[in-house]
């Protein structure tokens, strides 16, 4: 068995993902009055990401990480904008074909229903599922347990096989929920922040796990944080947004500046340099620095 | 397992750590495992049905009349001479249409309380929530009140029941639905509303009705399995068929909707359509079951949680599971309402009430559960 059961084997020249004029808002149309711009939650976005990347959302709380992850998995519908997923209009792809082609990582798992990790892993066969009169329940058939079987593996939850979700850890819950997204055979994996409540330990696991995957099945994925510095360390690119709209896109050498983060965030940063890789690294200032700062600022 | 290198040049220059470091550890006895879940399901379905078979023949011997195994041996297997054998009347008249009332009647209540638990993501969740029953009660009582309890053959009370059923459904899911959704909070929501309503308008309706109606309306609402008419087992019979049918086709997609309504969307479910089947065959069902035995109520809730307890929260096997758990509860629980007080009788709403009611305090003094829908 090698890891090319979880390769997507499509392959084209386009985008993986094409946003234009994306608009988007909660509730209906009649509850907001027309010229209520505060009720946007994304607004106008545009912004492209190519196969093979991995691209990090950045952005202050409530600027619309999470709903914009949530559009492109097509799990609420935008009022205005086109999402174009390797070229094809999302809103006319079926949910299923979709779900063959996206996997979608939800923040944490919590439920009040115990399954095995096994079941959980084998639900992201879900979109390859063979009904029919003989199989009224559905059961998995040998290649879904191969392609499981191989998710496990790369996310290292293998002998946690026949345990209960509730009994694992954060971080081992994350690794399964990450097995189940890779069961799905995604072309582009989206996460709303993986490392979210983890340790530094598990931080670590999970990014270490999410480059493996990047590497060995050339998947796009596209990560929502509020780690900058991890964002920073990991990502070809870094979107930056700012009341649902897009500030800047582009490498972390260019877009993790104090200026750019200042604006967004609205409090001063630092920034320096990692000392292992050398890309951006971001740190609050010092209680007398913050002083400092904020009156050179002033002057 | 040998860890391929890395097909393509990473992106990233110089990353911090070199991912394929990580070995990649591979679990062996997965394969097997698979191969016994498939089985083990064919084998807790064999398990339950021979259980159900014995159940049945054990509820067929007590009564208020006691069998001996030699007579309920000859009844059953028709070999005694003459068809005015007392023992052949008892078990094929009698107690043989209330058994499988009670068989019928606990299954779909049991179905429709494990596939709703999983709508709502709620593992206390129950039949009645969904307002229905209290509709069908409503409905019988003012059948009731009318004089429409005997017309059709005495099939104007379950008749006016399940018509009233009918009314609530299409209110609560009025209440709940918008823009073609149907929103689970919303959902619990019109249920309560509608429950409340039902409640009020009943006690109305009794409080005008004559002595003699006013006893058959009580005697009805604490449920109750005795005498079912063929039409009314036939009717039972087929909805609960066909709602095992269309249930456990969406039992996957229950299983994805319990761990999260977002993700199980992401994975390609179609949850308002999954949404919207389960609840209208779970509350035609029990409109089906209230209408003909009454409130029966924790079986719904009970026996569910039992199932998920002893083999896991998988639906393609906890719905059929529930079913013949539910049919074999009620069963039983209604051979002893027939036989403890004999010649008279318990409801056997009562029965399970006093079962469930503990069950339900100690789960809740055992077990974390989260009250949100």
């Amino acid at each position: 068995m090698s890891p090319q059961a979880l390769v997507s084997t499509v392959d084209t020249p386009l985008p993986a993902l094409e946003v234009r004029q994306l608009s988007f808002r909660y509730g209906s149309v009649q509850s907001h009055p027309p010229g209520d711009r505060a009720a946007w939650v994304i607004k106008g976005m545009e912004f492209t990401v190519r196969q093979g990347e991995i691209v990090g959302v950045i952005g202050p709380n409530g600027s619309g990480k999470s709903s914009l992850l949530k559009l492109l998995a097509k799990l609420v519908r935008p009022q205005a904008g086109t999402i174009r997923l390797f070229g094809a209009e999302l809103g006319a792809l079926s949910r299923e074909s979709i779900s063959r082609q996206v996997a979608y990582m939800p923040q944490d798992l919590s439920s009040d229903f115990p399954f095995s990790v096994l079941d959980m892993v084998l639900m992201g066969r879900f979109p390859y599922r063979h009904g029919g009169v003989w199989n009224l329940v559905g059961w998995e058939r040998r290649e879904d347990l191969t392609v499981a079987e191989e998710a496990m593996a790369q996310t290292d939850v293998g002998h946690l096989a026949n345990r209960m979700v509730d009994t694992l850890s954060a971080g081992e819950r994350q690794r399964v929920l990450l097995a189940r997204a890779l069961a799905q055979v995604p072309r582009v994996l989206m996460l709303d922040e993986p490392t979210a409540h983890l340790d530094l330990n598990h931080q670590l696991e999970v990014c270490r796990i999410l480059q493996r995957v990047h590497e060995q099945l050339q998947m796009t994925v596209l990560l929502v944080s509020h780690d900058i510095n991890l964002a920073s360390q990991y990502c070809d690119r870094i979107l930056v947004m700012k009341q649902g709209a897009v500030v800047c896109i582009g490498p972390p050498q260019d877009v993790i500046h104090p200026r750019v983060l200042t604006e967004v965030y609205g409090c001063q940063v630092l920034v320096d340099a990692h000392p292992d890789t050398g890309l951006p690294r971001v740190s609050l200032p010092g209680q007398d620095r913050h002083q400092t700062v904020a009156v050179s600022g002033m002057l | 397992m040998t860890v391929h290198p890395p097909p393509s040049q990473t992106t990233l220059s110089d990353p911090p750590m070199m991912a394929s470091s990580v070995p990649l550890r591979k679990y062996e006895g997965l394969a097997s495992w698979q191969a016994l879940r498939a089985r083990r399901w064919y084998a807790v379905m064999g398990l339950m049905i021979f259980v159900t078979c014995g159940a049945i023949v054990f509820c067929l011997q007590f009564g208020a009349h006691a069998l001996t195994m030699a007579e309920l041996w000859s009844a059953l297997t028709f070999s005694t001479a003459g068809n005015e054998d007392v023992a052949r009347v008892i078990i094929w008249d009698i107690r043989f249409p209330r058994i499988l009332m009670g068989l019928f009647v606990g299954a779909s209540l049991a179905i429709t309380g494990a596939a709703l638990q999983a709508l709502v993501r709620n593992p206390l969740a129950d039949p009645y929530v969904l307002g229905i029953s209290s509709g069908a009660a409503l409905g019988a009582t003012i059948g009731l009140a009318l004089g429409l309890g005997s017309i059709v053959g005495g099939l104007g009370l379950p008749l006016c029941a399940f018509i009233g059923g009918g009314v609530s459904i299409v209110l609560v899911y009025g209440i709940a639905a918008s823009q073609g959704r149907l929103p689970m909070h919303q959902l619990l929501l019109a249920g309560v509303i509608v429950n409340a309503v039902c409640s009020a308008l009943m006690m109305f309706a009794t409080s005008i009705l004559n002595p003699a109606s006013l006893y058959r309306v009580v005697l009805w609402l604490m449920g109750t399995l005795n005498a079912p008419s063929m039409p009314a087992l036939i009717g039972t019979g087929s909805c609960l068929l066909i709602a095992i049918v269309l249930l456990l086709r969406e039992s996957q997609a229950l299983n994805l909707l319990a761990v999260g309504e977002d993700a199980a969307r992401s994975l390609g479910v179609d949850s308002d359509r999954v949404q919207r089947t389960v609840f209208l065959v779970s509350a035609v069902l029990t409109g089906a079951v209230v209408s003909v035995s009454g409130m029966i109520g924790f079986v719904g809730m009970v026996i569910p949680h039992l199932v998920r307890i002893l083999c896991g929260s998988d639906h393609r096997l906890l719905l059929p599971v529930s079913a013949l758990g539910g049919g074999i509860l009620l069963m039983v629980a209604d051979t002893v309402a027939r036989t403890v007080v004999a010649p008279a009788e318990i409801p056997v709403g009562v029965i399970t009430a006093l079962i469930g009611g503990p069950f339900f305090i100690y789960l809740l003094m055992t077990r974390k559960y989260r009250f949100i829908a």
